[in-house]
C-alpha cells in the first residue's frame, strides 16, 4: 500500500517526521518498505499483512497511526444535496446469488460533465501510482484508496432497462472488459448484469460497453461486498487482477459500503457537477451488530510475559476503535468496529494490546527450564553416513526433488508405479517427484564434466516419493546415493565402510542384478541378511550415453531407513585379544567361476575352531596363470583365547583348509 | 624539441640503463639497498633530479616526454624489485646444490581426497546443534502432506489466500507438497501430550519464480515449545540465546508485529549486535501458538501456551558465507561445494 504523506495529513495531525512515522508504524505491524519523493509529496510504501484489509486505504492507515500516536482521526464529512426522483424510482437492484454478493448499493447521478481531473486529484493518484483517466473514474479510485472500498461507475444510460442484476454467469456467456479483451465466463463466477447481459465481472473488472466515456451524462455508482473466495477464483481463472479484486479477496467492511458510495457522490458533484438522486437502490440484509469480546487482563501476562496495566489495555483498545461495553477489575468487554473483521477472539485482543504497547519491554533474559533432548537415531545415522562418505572423498550434493520424465525413465530400481506429479503452471516439465536420487546425481556429474571437473565423487541423502495404494500419503523413504568415477570394487568398499560405521551385525550380501542401467555382469542388489537395502553397479553404456557423460561411472543407492533398522548405534565392547596370533597365507589357483565367498566359507568350515579370520589379499590373472583361471591370495589368522597355539596345531588347520579347497574346488597351491 | 629536453632525455636513458644493469648485477641484500639509495632514494637518489626537472617543465614539455619518463622510472623500479627477490632465489640454488639427506618438506603433501558436507547441511547441523543444547529434539514429518496438516490444523481456513492452488504445489485434490515445516508441529502434537520442545528441519516448496534469492524448493527450520506458562518472553530469550550462540557474540532481539495464521501474536524477528547503530537484521518469523491450533490437536489452550518460530536455512547460509545466489546450492558445481 503506497501512502501519500499529504493525503494522510488530511485525516490526522502529524507533527513528526516521515521517518519517525514509518518507524512507529513498522513497530506496530505496518512494515515500512521504502519512501520516495514524488512531486511535492512523499510516497510511503507500507506492507499490509493479509489480515488487515482495512489498512489498504488512507483512512485505515490514519486510524492505525492515530492509535499508535494517541491522536484523533478526522474522516471527511460527507454532505451533498440530492434531488428527486429518488434512486429507487430510477433503477432497481436485485441480487440473485447472495452467497457470492451479500450486499449491493447503487446511487444514481444525472447531468454530470465528464472531463479531466483537477491537479490535486491527479497528483494524489500519481503518488499512489494510479493513472488518471477522467474525473469520475479518478474519483472512484480516489475513494478506493481513501476508504479501501472498491467502487465502480457505470454509464447509467447504457444499462438495459437501467437496472442491476447480480447473478452467476450463464454458460457460454462472455464479456468485453474495460481492457478491451473478451473473457469467457463460467457459472461459478459472479457478474453484474443489466436486464440483458453481463456488464462487469463482479469485483474484478468492469465491462467496456458500459464504461464511463466523454459522452456519459448519467452514472450508476456501485458499492458492494463480494465473497472473497469467489473473487479469488474468478481472478485466477481469468488471469485478471486489479486494485479492486485485491481488496475484495481480503474482505471489505460491509458497514462501510454506504459511506464510500456517498463519499464518491459528494466528490463527483464537487468535481463533475450533476444531481444525485435521493437515497440509494440497494439489496442485501443490514449489517448485524457484532458480538462483544471479553479480554481477561490476566491473559496479557500469560501470553506476552509482561505486565500491562488494565487501564492502558483499555485505552489501547478504545484508540483502535473498539467500543467498551463493560469492564471490571479483571476483564473488559469490547465490541470491535466493523472494519476490523480480524478481531473476534480474546487472543486477537491480546495481540492488539501487545503490538500497540510494543514488544520492546518483553524481556530477552528469562530463565527457560532445561530439559532432555536426546539425539534421535535418525540424526546419528545421518551423521555417521555423511561422516563416512565425506571421509571417503565424496562431496555432498543437494538436488531438486522435481524431475522430468527422462530422469524418471533413466533409472527405476525402487518403483514401477508412475511418479507423483504436481499440477502447477510453473512446472510443466520438471513436475514429477523423484523415486531415486541417482539420475539427479548423474546430471550433476555431467554439469561438472561440462565445466571441466571430471573427478567428481558425489553423494546425496534425501527423500524419494513412492506412491502408496493403501494410504493417502506416499511413502517417503530416505536414500543415500553415490556416484563416482572410481572402480566398482572401491565403491563397494565405501558401502562396506558405511555398514561398518553403523555396526550392522549382519553381513553384506551382494546378489547379481541384471538391470539395463548396469553394465552386463556388473550390477548387484545389496542385502543385509535377507533384506534388500540397495543397489550397486557400473553404469551401462546406454546410461552413460543418456547423460552424455565422458567417462563411465559406478553408482550405488542405499535405503537409509533400512540401514537405520539394522544399525547398532551403541557398539558393545569385545575383549581385545592379548595372546599372539599366528598369521598364514594361502595362494591358490581356481577356475574363474569360483567366487570368493565359496572359498572363504570352505576355509572357515575346514580350518577348525582356532581360525579367527580370513582376509582377501589379492586376485591375479596373467602370464603365470593358465587361461580361464585366477589366483586368489588370502591371509588366515589363527588364535586361541587361552593359550598360544603351537606351530603343529596351526599347520594342521592350514593343511585341512588347503585339502578342502583342493577336493571341493580343484584349487592348485601356488606357494607363497 | 628544444635542447634542454633533448639533453634531459639522453641523461634519462643513460640513467635508466646504468641503474637497471647495476641492480641486475647486484649480489646480496645489502648491495641492493645501497643501489636503491643511490638511484631511487627519496632525498638524494639520482631519480630526484630528474623528477625536479620534469616537474618544472611547461605542460607542452611534460606532454612531449612524459610517457618515456614514466617508462624509464618504471623499468628502474622493476629492476629493483627483481633484485630484492634475488637473495631468496640464490638461497634456493644453494640448497639445491647441497646433497639431500632429509625429507623435502617444500613438496606439497600427498592429500587423500576429502569430501565436504553440503553447505546447507552444515548450516542445518549447526542450527540443530544449538537448539539441541536448549532442549529441542529433532522431529520429522512428510514432505507430501494433506490439507489438514498443511492448512486446517494450522488455522488457515479455505478462504485464506495461502490456500490458493496457484500458491501451492498440489498433487491432486487432497495432497500437496508442504509449503512450510509448520506441518510437523501438528504431527508432533497429535502424537504426544505436552510439554513439547522440538525443531523440524527439511525441504519446503512454494511456486515462487526462481531467481537469485528465490527457489521453488528450499529448507526451513521450525521450532515449537509448548508447556504451561510459556510466554513471548521465553520466545525472545530462546531466540536471543540462539542468535548469540550462532554468531558467537552478544546480540539483541527485536519483535515487529506481523501476521501468520498459526500464531497470535505473530512477529517478525530482527537481531542486532549494534542496537545503538540501529542496524537490525531479519532473522525469521515467530509467534505464540494460536489457540485454534491447540484445539485442532486436542490441547487445552487455557492450560497450555507455546511459541513457534521458523527460519530459512538458505538465507542463513547465504548470509554466513557471503553466497550471492541461491541457485548455487542446487547446481552442485564441486568448485562451489569444495569451498565449505
Amino acid at each position: 500500500m503506497i501512502v501519500s504523506w499529504n493525503w494522510l495529513k488530511q485525516y490526522i495531525k502529524l507533527d513528526i517526521s516521515v521517518d519517525e512515522l514509518a518507524h512507529r508504524l513498522t513497530m506496530a505491524g505496518l512494515n515500512h518498505e521504502s519512501t520516495s519523493d514524488v512531486e511535492g509529496d512523499i510516497a510511503i510504501d507500507l506492507e499490509v499483512t493479509s489480515n488487515r484489509p482495512d489498512c489498504l486505504g488512507h483512512i485505515g492507515i490514519a486510524r492505525e497511526a492515530a492509535a499508535v500516536l494517541g491522536r484523533e482521526v478526522t474522516p471527511p464529512k460527507v454532505d451533498f444535496a440530492t434531488s428527486r426522483p429518488a434512486a429507487v424510482d430510477l433503477t432497481r437492484v436485485e441480487i440473485a446469488c447472495p452467497d457470492l454478493c451479500p450486499r449491493y448499493i447503487a446511487r444514481v447521478i444525472r447531468r454530470v460533465k465528464i472531463g479531466p481531473s483537477p491537479d490535486w486529484l491527479r497528483r494524489r493518484l500519481a503518488t499512489c501510482r494510479v493513472a488518471s483517466i477522467n474525473n469520475v473514474v479518478d474519483i472512484t479510485n480516489y475513494v478506493l484508496l481513501e476508504a479501501s472500498q472498491p467502487l465502480h461507475a457505470f454509464d447509467f444510460d447504457k444499462l438495459t432497462e437501467r437496472r442491476i442484476v447480480v447473478r452467476r454467469a450463464r454458460a457460454g456467456e462472455t464479456i468485453n472488459a474495460i481492457n478491451q479483451k473478451r473473457y469467457e465466463l463460467t457459472a461459478d463466477m459472479c457478474v453484474i448484469a443489466d436486464a440483458s447481459r453481463a456488464v462487469a465481472v463482479a469485483g474484478v473488472m468492469g465491462g467496456f460497453d458500459t464504461e464511463v466515456s466523454d459522452r456519459t451524462t448519467s452514472l450508476l455508482i456501485e458499492s458492494a461486498e463480494f465473497d472473497p473466495l469467489a473473487i479469488r477464483r474468478t481472478s485466477r481463472r481469468l488471469g485478471l487482477s486489479s486494485e479492486s479484486s485485491y481488496r475484495f479477496i481480503r474482505g471489505v467492511d460491509p458497514a462501510g459500503l454506504d459511506w464510500a458510495s456517498r463519499r464518491c457522490c459528494q466528490l463527483i458533484v464537487e468535481l463533475a457537477g450533476g444531481e444525485v438522486a435521493e437515497g440509494a437502490a440497494s439489496a442485501g440484509p443490514p449489517v448485524a451488530e457484532r458480538p462483544g469480546v471479553v479480554l481477561r487482563f490476566a491473559q496479557l501476562k500469560r501470553i506476552l510475559g509482561i505486565d500491562i496495566d488494565p487501564a492502558e489495555a483499555r485505552s489501547i483498545l478504545q484508540r483502535l476503535g473498539l467500543a467498551e461495553l463493560r469492564h471490571d477489575a479483571a476483564t473488559v468487554e469490547v465490541r470491535p468496529p466493523n472494519w476490523r473483521r480480524d478481531l473476534e477472539r480474546e487472543i486477537d485482543l491480546v495481540e492488539e494490546v501487545g503490538r500497540i504497547h510494543g514488544y520492546a519491554d518483553v524481556p530477552e533474559d528469562v530463565a527457560v527450564p532445561m530439559t532432555t533432548a536426546p539425539r534421535t537415531p535418525r540424526e546419528r545415522v545421518d551423521a555417521l553416513i555423511r561422516h563416512t562418505l565425506t571421509a571417503a572423498g565424496f562431496s555432498e550434493a543437494a538436488t531438486m526433488s522435481f524431475v522430468d520424465q527422462s530422469l524418471v525413465d533413466a533409472f527405476r530400481p525402487w518403483s514401477a508405479d508412475p511418479p507423483l506429479a504436481v499440477d502447477h503452471p510453473s512446472r510443466r516439465h520438471e513436475n514429477m517427484l523423484r523415486q531415486t536420487l541417482v539420475p539427479s546425481l548423474l546430471a550433476v556429474r555431467r554439469l561438472n564434466e561440462s565445466r571441466g571437473t571430471f573427478e567428481s565423487d558425489l553423494f546425496e541423502l534425501a527423500r524419494v516419493y513412492l506412491p502408496a495404494t493403501a494410504r493417502p500419503l506416499p511413502h517417503e523413504p530416505r536414500l543415500a546415493a553415490l556416484v563416482t568415477g572410481r572402480e566398482l570394487g572401491e565403491l563397494k568398499g565405501v558401502v562396506e565402510n558405511v555398514l561398518d560405521q553403523l555396526h550392522v551385525a549382519l553381513s553384506l550380501d551382494v546378489r547379481a542384478a541384471d538391470r539395463p542401467e548396469f553394465a552386463p555382469g556388473r550390477g548387484g542388489e545389496l542385502h543385509i541378511g535377507d533384506q534388500l537395502f540397495g543397489y550397486i553397479g557400473q553404469a551401462s553404456d546406454a546410461l552413460v550415453a543418456k547423460f552424455d557423460l565422458r567417462k563411465t561411472c559406478c553408482i550405488a543407492e542405499l535405503d537409509v531407513d533400512r540401514l537405520l533398522a539394522a544399525a547398532q548405534l551403541i557398539p558393545q565392547f569385545r575383549p581385545v585379544p592379548h595372546l599372539p596370533a599366528s598369521e598364514r597365507e594361502i595362494s591358490m589357483i581356481f577356475n574363474e567361476a569360483v567366487p570368493w565367498l565359496i572359498v572363504e566359507s570352505l576355509v572357515r568350515q575346514a580350518a577348525g575352531a582356532h581360525l579367527e579370520s580370513v582376509r582377501f589379499l589379492g586376485l591375479y590373472r596373467g602370464r603365470q596363470i593358465p587361461a580361464g583361471k585366477k589366483n586368489l591370495h588370502f591371509g588366515l589368522t589363527y588364535r586361541a583365547a587361552d593359550r598360544t597355539l603351537t606351530r603343529e596345531e596351526v599347520d594342521q588347520s592350514q593343511q585341512a583348509a588347503i585339502a578342502k579347497l583342493r577336493s571341493e574346488l580343484g584349487g592348485e597351491l601356488r606357494g607363497v | 624539441m628544444d635542447d634542454n629536453l633533448t639533453r634531459f632525455l639522453a641523461d634519462l636513458e643513460r640513467f635508466g640503463a646504468e641503474a637497471c644493469a647495476a641492480f641486475t648485477a647486484a649480489a646480496g641484500a645489502a648491495e641492493v639497498e645501497q643501489l636503491r639509495i643511490k638511484y631511487l632514494g627519496q632525498k638524494h637518489g639520482q631519480i630526484e633530479q630528474f623528477d625536479t626537472f620534469f616537474k618544472s617543465l611547461p605542460p607542452a614539455g611534460k606532454k612531449a616526454i612524459g610517457k618515456r619518463f614514466n617508462e624509464v622510472k618504471q623499468a628502474v623500479k622493476q629492476a629493483h624489485e627483481s633484485a630484492k627477490q634475488q637473495p631468496a632465489a640464490a638461497g634456493l640454488a644453494e640448497a639445491a646444490a647441497r646433497p639431500s639427506t632429509g625429507f623435502d618438506f617444500s613438496l606439497p603433501g600427498v592429500r587423500p581426497r576429502l569430501g565436504r558436507k553440503h553447505p546447507l547441511t552444515q548450516t542445518a547441523e549447526e542450527l540443530v546443534d544449538i537448539f539441541g543444547r536448549f532442549g529441542f529434539t529433532v522431529a520429522d514429518g512428510p514432505e507430501v502432506e494433506d490439507e489438514r496438516h498443511n492448512f486446517e490444523a494450522l488455522n488457515i481456513p479455505p478462504a485464506h489466500p495461502a490456500r490458493d492452488p496457484i500458491e501451492n504445489f498440489y498433487l491432486g485434490d487432497q495432497t500437496l507438497l508442504r509449503s512450510q515445516t509448520s506441518t510437523v508441529q501438528i504431527r508432533v502434537m497429535e502424537r504426544q501430550p505436552p510439554p513439547v520442545r522440538v525443531v523440524a528441519i527439511g525441504r519446503v516448496y512454494r511456486p515462487d519464480a526462481i531467481d537469485a534469492t528465490h527457489s521453488c524448493m528450499f529448507h526451513q527450520i521450525e521450532g515449537l515449545y509448548v508447556d504451561r506458562g510459556v510466554t513471548l518472553a521465553d520466545l525472545k530469550t530462546v531466540l536471543r540465546l540462539f542468535a548469540a550462540s550462532y554468531l558467537g557474540r552478544d546480540v539483541h532481539i527485536r519483535f515487529r508485529p506481523s501476521f501468520f495464521p498459526f500464531t497470535e501474536p505473530s512477529v517478525e524477528v530482527d537481531m542486532s549486535w549494534d542496537v545503538r547503530g540501529g542496524q537490525w537484521v531479519e532473522l525469521g518469523g515467530a509467534g505464540m501458538v494460536d489457540p485454534n491450533v491447540f484445539r485442532a490437536v486436542g490441547y487445552d489452550p487455557e492450560v497450555y501456551s507455546g511459541f513457534a518460530f521458523g527460519l530459512g536455512i538458505e538465507r542463513m547460509c547465504m548470509r554466513r558465507h557471503g553466497i550471492n545466489d541461491i541457485r548455487l546450492f542446487y547446481e552442485n558445481d564441486v568448485r562451489f561445494l569444495d569451498q565449505f
